[in-house]
Order: C-alpha cells, then structure tokens, then sequence
C-alpha cells in the first residue's frame, strides 16, 4: 500500500479528522437526551407478562402469611389462659387468596426446575420431564407428611 | 496492549442465589400445605389441627427437631422474596431498587426476618428432648 492511499484509510491512530459516531448533523454538544422508559402499564399488555408480575407478585401474600405463623407462634408463649388461635372468617379468606398465590408459586417455580437442574446418570443426562415429575412427587409426598404431622399431633 | 481481566469469584452473588434458589424450593414444598391446614381446614374446624389448642401446639414448639423445621421454612424463603420483590420493582421502573441501599434494605429485612424468627423459636417455649 502506498502513502497517499493509506492517508484515506481511518486507523486507530489517525482518527482525528473525523467525525464523532455520537455526533450525527445538526447535534451539538449540548443536545438532549431523550432516553427510553418502559410504558407504566406494560405488565397489562400482555397475558404472559400479566403471569410473569403475578408470579414476582407470590412474594408477597406468602410473606405476609408466614409474617402470620411467626406471630402465631409467639402467641404460643401467651400461656393457656391467653392463646387463642386465629379462626375468623377474615383470617380464612386471607388464607385462602393466599392459598391460590402459593399454589400458582409452587407450580411455576417447580415446572422450571427441569430446566435448570441438570443431572446426569448413567452418564446420560436424566430427561428435564422426568425431573420436573420427581418435585412435583416431592411436594406431593411433602404435603402429605406435613399435613399429616399438622394433623395427628392434634389428637 | 493487552486484555486481562481479572475474574474474582462473586462469594456474595453465590450466596444469595443459593439462598433465592434454596428459598424458591422450600416455598413451593411446604407453603401450601401449611397454608391449607393451619390457615382454612383447622379454623373452618374440618380437622383438628395441631396449633388449634394451646397444649397440642406448645407441645409440638418445644420439639428442637420441628423449631428447626420452623426456621427453615419461615426465615430461608424470605431471602427469595427479597430478591423477587427487589427485581419486581426494577421491571416496574424503580431504578433505585438496583442499587446497594436497596439490596442491604432487603437482603438485610431477611437477615432481620431470620434473626427474629431464631429469637422467637428460642424464647417462646423451652426446648425439650423426649
């Protein structure tokens, strides 16, 4: 390549001249910026973006519920005289509204599970259904222990 | 010039997705059931449940092996909560919600959460073996 032609060519070190990229005709150093922002109700927009935000939005009931048991069990040490359970018509709606965000959790959180966990045997991977079938026998299997536990210690 | 970057193990990162990940898990195994029999069968009175009467469920407060149950599956999913809350507020355009203030504020409520459960369950009955 000759000088006069590689005087045409833009190098790293001869950038000078140029241009800015970030400098299009007609933009000043002082020119606005107008940045993106997400449209507030985006979340409705979309069914799977609805489900997406109700998934996130489990945190909160299942906190409050177990915000609940924490005091339930504090009330434990009121003595016999003062502990009175809670069974009001309130508190079992409650429960139940919480009922149907824990339910929604646990299905979606254990459906992904057979994307995330990888696990081999045999030295062949272990199918992603397969483990997905295994936690959701699990939660099965554990509820019936919990609840059975919740239940006979009762007697 | 050269291109090293220097790769440093993220301890923290690793920790709090383990506990996000850990806490997602024990939600989804134990809430429900808990929520279905202490929370709608017991008070609706269609089983006799164990926290429904004051010696049943002082009983079953003193075993170490159910106050330890109790810890896991109160304080662990908070640590879920916290980040799929803090993560929720930055999809709704809370910006703030990314930085360091907010995740001491959150991390640290389950750290908070975590430490009054302990106290609780250490307070409220005495443990008894057998």
């Amino acid at each position: 390549m000759t000088e006069a032609t590689s005087a045409h060519v833009p190098s790293p070190h001869n950038l000078a001249g140029l241009p800015s990229p970030r400098r299009g005709e007609g933009q000043g150093e002082g020119s606005k910026e107008y940045p993106w922002r997400m449209p507030a109700a985006w979340w409705t927009r979309n069914r799977h973006y609805f489900f997406y935000v109700v998934r996130e939005f489990t945190a909160v009931p299942l906190a409050l519920w177990l915000l609940w048991l924490l005091v339930e069990i504090k009330r434990g040490g009121d003595g016999p005289g003062r502990y009175a359970p809670h069974q009001s018509t309130a508190f079992v709606l409650f429960s139940f509204i919480v009922l149907l965000f824990a339910l929604y959790h646990s299905y979606t959180f254990l459906s992904l599970t057979g994307v995330i966990i990888r696990l081999k045997a045999f030295d062949r991977p272990v199918p992603p259904r397969l483990i997905t079938l295994a936690m959701f026998g699990l939660w099965a299997g554990a509820s019936v222990v919990v609840g059975f536990v919740l239940i006979w210690f009762a007697r | 010039m050269s291109a090293e970057v220097q790769h440093r193990p993220a301890y923290t990162h690793l920790i709090f997705w383990f506990l996000f990940s850990q806490g997602g898990v024990i939600a989804a195994l134990l809430i429900p059931v808990h929520v279905l029999i202490q929370g709608i069968l017991g008070p609706l009175t269609v089983v006799p449940v164990v926290d429904r009467h004051y010696d049943t469920w002082v009983q079953v407060l003193g075993n170490p092996l159910v106050k330890l149950y109790l810890l896991v599956l109160i304080a662990v999913p908070f640590f879920h909560f916290a980040h799929r809350i803090r993560y929720l507020l930055v999809d709704f355009g809370v910006h703030a919600a990314k930085g360091t203030p907010a995740q001491v504020v959150f991390y640290g409520g389950a750290v908070a959460v975590t430490l009054v459960t302990i106290w609780v369950l250490l307070t409220t009955v005495p443990i008894r073996l057998g």
